[in-house]
């Protein structure tokens, strides 16, 4: 018998992220590289280890290699411990049969025997997509004090924005009495950010009773969320502020690495008490050489820049070579900038080598993309919101 | 791969010529080239050398490296099955806890060399940055058929007038060894890392300590050259060499990572350097920022000029502010229009606005950690 735990978290790492194109071919989502030293993992990770949630289960699925040997033992987020820390869960065979995450609420369901065995009260379901600073205990304590089945974080959008969000339309206490998923016309700017506490009897309730019915898609916004409001269940909302960022596209993952350059920045990543931890690169402190420019921009271990770098955010062991020009760009770890290429508006990703003069993007315009590992030719020109790569 | 031998770092060394800098702390603390300290890059051999089982031998002001150490995780030291092994000193019947040299610090911890299970062991200094393989190091030892063999460099950087240990080499064989030669008379320096088999070593200390020496090099060491009572060898330790016993040394240690040969030299991607993380984010560059050829670490903010220099972790440069030549230690704030030029500020170091602090090129300022100036 495991030691009996108040609160476990699982993480739904599993999704494809096909909206980010090629950055997500070979690797899952929450494994994509953020603001110059992080993976976008780091965020509900660091999170949980911060509000003491010390017991992770993470539900992977495609394309796992990468996220699995990134979270390791867990020791980065402290989740290395005896009595707890992170689990990677793949889907397995049960018995005769086996099968694949069908949904979101499916995929906890087929792990309920990992949240068995710490017998807990609450349950947190968090997603691997987004970018945040969020204080899960107080969220818990929220749906303690309200005595909820189950609680839903939602922060407000702008009214026009509202209509692309899941809504909870709530009473004036945070009780949720609706949910409207996309709607033409809002009822309300409540927007779900998908993150759950259940309270761990009414989850096993609902997912039971939700894989019985076959014509479920077994999503928690569609099927969990409706059921339990139907059947008149406590629902209430829990109001999120602060930074929260959906990095789903190529676009909001561009913007939310910008976002960290702004003055100040509307996340601040420097807050010791709440520090969000990556595994360790082992580099060096990077080198700006005499040849070089860095303005405005994040620029972390291993790198060394003898080119212009601009209002560009570098991860770990970028090379910039002179000549070269990073600019309003984001450039993954051990990305090589050729001598006098051009990055203008692209996210550059893993070991991509561009090569001599090449031209990346443009001054205006969608984002252009490089895939990982992707070897552009010396002279290339690859077009605003063109992407390129295996 | 695991290789068969057990390594052990001396922390020991006085070195009263690093003045500040090693007033609270060994000068394996030291910190180094914007993130490191001293002790990484002899760990870092060791590792590389598939050495496992490594101890530590602590001295006086040992508090900062235990704090850098900790359990050895991120140096993947933490196993079971070996790892680190911190040896603070103690007091017993016939040690009282203050070592006059290696010898006597190898006696006093005698059980960890005995408890040990690798046929042969590499005991290091720990104030010296190189790079070797000591597996290569242990090849040369066996196929020359000596009893120890001693590493040693051609680096003239590392020359001392009236200090240091010189071999006069002949065949792969130490004939002589001279010791803080007014100038010189050897072109080989010892760099103060040796190997041997570990239960030769037990007996040679046993031995030398029988008989009332108490440094390694200077008695023990000595007496088997001139006595040839065993084969003593020596391999030579490729590429640059820094010992760091002054503040002058320290400095131009640091300073020599901002050229790009010394730096790939001892960052080799299939060889990092491990080092106790702060878990900082990315530096920031904001506003007018002018950084050239400088080592810049994580969590720095800087929106001022930085030439030539070296910055710790979490350092901050205010508009303004100019930093020329110098090292600045974690978490220094520079604040509007102050200069800093030639100087060493140790960790948690202010300059108020406006303030000048210039010393010449040839002697750098150390400023000691946790002022305001």
């Amino acid at each position: 018998m495991q030691q009996r735990k108040s609160c476990v978290a699982m993480l739904l790492a599993g999704g494809q992220g096909s909206r980010l194109g090629i950055l997500t071919r070979h690797v899952a989502k929450p494994a994509v590289p953020f603001g110059g030293k992080y993976r976008i993992i780091d965020f509900p990770l660091s999170n949980c280890a911060n509000a003491g949630i010390d017991t992770v289960g993470v539900l992977t699925q495609y394309k796992p290699l990468e996220l699995n040997s990134y979270i390791g033992s867990g020791a980065p987020w402290d989740l290395d411990i005896n009595t707890g820390g992170v689990f990677v869960l793949p889907p397995y065979s049960k018995g005769a049969e086996g099968e694949w995450y069908k949904g979101t609420a499916n995929a906890i369901y087929q792990n309920m025997a990992f949240i068995k065995q710490y017998n807990p009260d609450y349950v947190l379901i968090l997603s691997g997509d987004h970018i945040y600073k969020c204080d899960y205990a107080e969220m818990v304590a929220h749906h303690v004090r309200n005595q909820a089945a189950l609680t839903v974080a939602v922060r407000r959008v702008p009214w026009e924005d509202a209509s692309r969000f899941g809504l909870m339309n709530t009473d004036a206490d945070d009780n949720i009495i609706e949910f409207e998923e996309k709607p033409a016309k809002p009822k309300s700017n409540n927007a779900s950010m998908g993150v759950y506490v259940f309270s761990w009897d009414k989850l096993r309730f609902y997912l039971e009773q939700d894989e019985a019915d076959p014509t479920s898609q077994n999503d928690f916004g569609k099927n969990i969320i409706p059921t339990m409001l139907a059947a008149g269940e406590k629902l209430v909302a829990w109001n999120f502020e602060g930074y929260w960022k959906d990095v789903g596209t190529i676009e909001s993952l561009w913007d939310a690495n910008m976002d960290l350059l702004q003055i100040p920045p509307p996340i601040n990543l420097h807050d010791r008490k709440w520090r969000i931890y990556a595994r360790n690169v082992g580099e060096p402190p990077h080198y700006a050489s005499s040849k070089g420019v860095i303005r405005d921009s994040l620029v972390t271990e291993g790198c060394e820049i003898f080119g212009e770098v601009v209002h560009s955010v570098l991860s770990a062991d970028v090379h910039v070579c002179e000549g070269a020009r990073v600019i309003d760009s984001v450039i993954m770890p051990h990305a090589v900038i050729g001598k006098g290429a051009l990055i203008r508006r692209a996210i550059i990703a893993e070991n991509a080598v561009i090569g001599e003069n090449a031209v990346i993007g443009e001054e205006s315009g969608n984002i252009a993309v490089v895939g990982s590992n992707t070897h552009v030719e010396p002279g290339t020109q690859i077009k605003a919101g063109e992407q390129l790569g295996e | 791969m695991k290789q068969d031998i057990v390594g052990m770092i001396y922390t020991g060394e006085r070195v009263d010529e690093l003045q500040d800098l090693t007033r609270y702390r060994a000068a394996a603390a030291l910190p180094m080239v914007g993130r490191y300290r001293l002790i990484d890059f002899t760990l870092a051999n060791m590792i590389h050398s598939g050495i496992k089982n490594i101890g530590i031998i602590m001295q006086k002001n040992y508090h900062s490296l235990m704090d850098h150490l900790g359990s050895g995780r991120e140096w993947d030291l933490h196993g079971k099955r070996s790892g680190l092994t911190i040896l603070p000193p103690y007091m017993s019947r016939e040690n009282v806890g203050v070592y006059e040299g290696l010898l006597d610090a190898l006696h006093t911890n005698m059980n960890f060399m005995r408890r040990s299970v690798e046929r042969n062991i590499v005991v290091t200094d720990s104030n010296v940055l190189y790079q070797v393989d000591f597996r290569d190091m242990l090849e040369e030892h066996l196929q020359s058929k000596t009893d120890i063999t001693l590493l040693y460099t051609k680096d003239r950087n590392v020359r001392r007038n009236g200090r240091g240990r010189y071999l006069d080499i002949k065949d792969g064989r130490v004939e002589r060894i001279e010791f803080d030669p007014t100038i010189p008379r050897f072109e080989n320096t010892y760099i103060g890392a040796f190997i041997v088999r570990r239960e030769l070593l037990i007996d040679m200390v046993d031995r030398a300590v029988a008989s009332g020496q108490h440094h390694f090099s200077r008695d023990m060491l000595a007496q088997m050259v001139t006595e040839r009572i065993y084969r003593v060898g020596a391999y030579e330790c490729p590429g640059r060499v820094w010992e760091v016993d002054s503040v002058q040394a320290y400095f131009q240690s640091n300073m020599d990572f901002l050229n790009d040969t010394f730096r790939n030299q001892a960052f080799r991607d299939d060889k990092p350097v491990w080092t106790k993380l702060r878990d900082e984010m990315p530096a920031r560059y904001l506003g007018d920022s002018r950084v050239t050829n400088s080592l810049v670490a994580d969590g720095c903010l800087i929106e001022g000029t930085v030439e030539n220099s070296i910055l710790f972790r979490g350092v901050v440069v205010k508009p303004g502010a100019v930093i020329k030549n110098s090292i600045i230690m974690q978490d220094a704030v520079i604040s509007r229009n102050a200069e800093v030029e030639n100087c060493i500020l140790d960790k948690q170091v202010t300059l108020r606005e406006s303030v000048r602090l210039i010393a010449p090129s040839s002697y750098p300022l150390v400023v000691a950690k946790n002022l305001t100036i």
